[in-house]
């Protein structure tokens, strides 16, 4: 039997929990995986997928300026990430070319100016392994404090633009004619995007960020019905997934971020075993979205 | 605003689309609860046209009023203004799997712009969305994903959106396109329905001239300017079309016996 495998046994369990770190590690984990799947729900469905990919490439230029300038990283990284999206945001306004190549422009030219000022510092390149897949087990309680602020400020924005949000995805004509500030909501969330994107490079690295964006969003929308539901499930879906994923690592000292977008896929995979099997999941009449009582069963008219 | 002012009021009005004006000196008005169709050939700039009266389009020039209150710039207008208005596109941009019941979508539209949470079911919001959906006959699609609709059902279920709620103007940009014959009649018929329960005034984007000859009180013929306008007999006269669309359109009528409308 390996070793990590051997170590999985509850003494060792128990060691790994008792230890500080890695008890902010899982919170880390928690908050952040939670975070990223409820910001996920939304970018998925406003095709923004490829934004938190893009983006979290290119932080590796605001990671570097940062070394480079002497400042810690992190304060440089919420900046840079605003100002990446910004600088997207009205360049797909102004030049009308298509947004997945526009970010392709910014990212890869992020990426070759980074690593560029990467080779310029020779006490970082040991530690490259770290900007690339994260280390959540260096997470600091300021760090945590954070994460935990941005979530709730996320949760409360995303509650009451709920409907604005949904519209502007179905048709942003139809919002703006109902009455929603298109422009204004589009640029609030990719900023809120842009931050989350920042905050969690730490803990995730540059490389898997997008996992945390995009698979439980994905995993939440095979198996839910009705819209709050789905972020519920997608968020719950990436808390968890990083949870055990952290344990996983802890007790087996595998690399983390990768362990927890295995444990992502894995819930991906279930999910999507559950829609196989499941044409309309128990998850689907979730209590919290708007319900017709006595509305008749799904018909079968013809499509 | 009294009962004879008009519910749209258009001054003057340009549109710029890049380099070009692509509506120019455009001027009309809408009176209450008529229904009335925008028709022109592709290009013609109905679609600017809508997008900048409904305030999503900047204009070049000209003056908006809807209920006596001005369109602004950036097409700002009081919420209450703003409240009165509803819009159905042709589509909706909806991937597989999209997470949204038809009652949830119907609700969006029960409490006035804004941030709100909208999106929570209470009994006032679901008794106005079940009455909505029967009165559009879309009663058995509450549970169902607006990604699973076939275009006939979602068409209505936008019209449900519409009435969900008590509004003064309808705007439709093509709403019957891609609707097969049939779909596109009871459409109509459940438009019509519904605009004299409510007492819409309608303005609705169209390539369906024999429908809009059967249902619309005025029409106005667009391209880059207003080349006619009034009652449909006028101004789709076999002369006013081949200005309006070429000398080679020939405008096909077809009789529906029955259709609420014909007259």
């Amino acid at each position: 039997m390996p070793g990590f495998l051997a170590m999985a046994d509850a003494s060792g369990l128990l060691e790994v929990l008792g230890q500080p770190f890695m008890q902010r590690a899982l919170l880390g984990g928690l908050l952040t995986g939670a975070l990223g799947g409820l910001l996920g729900s939304f970018a998925v469905l406003r095709q923004l997928s490829f934004f938190s990919d893009a983006l979290g490439h290119s932080a590796l230029l605001g990671i570097s300026l940062g070394i480079l300038l002497g400042v810690n990283p992190t304060l440089v990284l919420i900046p840079f990430a605003v100002l990446f999206a910004l600088l997207v945001n009205q360049l797909v306004a102004r030049s009308g070319l298509p947004a997945d190549a526009l970010l392709n422009i910014v990212y890869s030219t992020s990426l070759a100016f980074a690593v560029v000022a990467l080779s310029l510092v020779e006490t970082y390149r040991g530690g490259i392994q770290q900007l690339l897949f994260g280390d959540i087990l260096g997470i600091s309680w300021s760090d945590l404090t954070v994460i935990a602020v941005l979530l709730m400020g996320a949760l409360i924005y995303l509650a009451l633009s709920l409907r604005a949000q949904v519209l502007l995805t179905l048709n942003s004509d139809l919002a703006g004619a109902f009455g929603v500030g298109a422009s204004r909501h589009r640029l609030a969330f990719i900023v809120l995007l842009a931050v989350v994107v920042a905050v969690s490079i730490k803990a995730v690295g540059v490389l898997l960020i997008s996992a945390f964006v995009v698979i439980p969003a994905c995993g939440g929308r095979l198996v839910s019905r009705h819209f709050p539901l789905y972020a519920l499930v997608s968020a719950t879906l990436g808390g968890g997934c990083a949870l055990l994923g952290l344990l996983g690592s802890g007790l087996t000292n595998l690399p983390s971020g990768p362990c927890v977008v295995i444990v992502q896929f894995a819930g991906f995979l279930m999910a999507l075993l559950v829609s196989q099997t499941t044409p309309r999941s128990p998850l689907t009449a979730g209590p919290a979205g708007l319900r017709i009582p006595g509305a008749g069963p799904v018909d079968q008219e013809s499509r | 605003m009294t009962d004879h002012a008009p519910v749209l009021l258009v001054e003057s009005l340009s549109v710029r689309r890049g380099e070009q004006l692509a509506v120019e000196q455009v001027s009309f008005q809408l009176a209450r609860e008529t229904d009335t169709a925008l028709v022109g050939p592709n290009g013609a700039g109905k679609s600017s046209l809508v997008g900048a009266l409904l305030g999503l389009h900047p204009r070049a020039s000209g003056t908006v009023q809807i209920l006596g209150h001005a369109l602004g710039p950036s097409g700002e207008l009081p919420r209450a203004v703003r409240s009165q208005i509803a819009y159905l596109p042709q589509n909706l941009a909806l991937q597989g799997r999209f997470p949204l019941t038809v009652g949830e979508f119907v609700g969006f539209g029960v409490d006035l712009p804004g941030l709100s949470l909208a999106w929570l079911g209470n009994k006032r919001r679901t008794e106005a969305v079940q009455r909505a959906l029967e009165r559009t006959g879309c009663q058995d699609l509450a549970e169902r994903r607006l990604s699973e609709l076939s275009g006939g059902q979602l068409k209505r279920v936008l019209l449900a959106f519409c009435v969900v709620r008590p509004r003064q103007l309808l705007v439709l940009d093509e709403a019957q396109a891609g609707l097969d014959a049939p779909s596109s009649e009871r459409f109509q018929e459940l438009l019509l329905e519904l605009r004299r329960q409510e007492g819409w005034t309608v303005l609705q984007v169209s390539h369906d001239l024999e429908m809009v000859r059967r249902s619309c009180d005025q029409v106005l013929c667009l391209n880059r300017r207003l080349r006619c306008s009034g009652a449909p007999d006028h101004a789709l006269s076999p002369a006013r079309l081949a200005e309006l669309y070429g000398p080679n359109v020939v405008p096909y009528r077809h009789h529906h016996a029955g259709v609420p409308g014909h007259g």
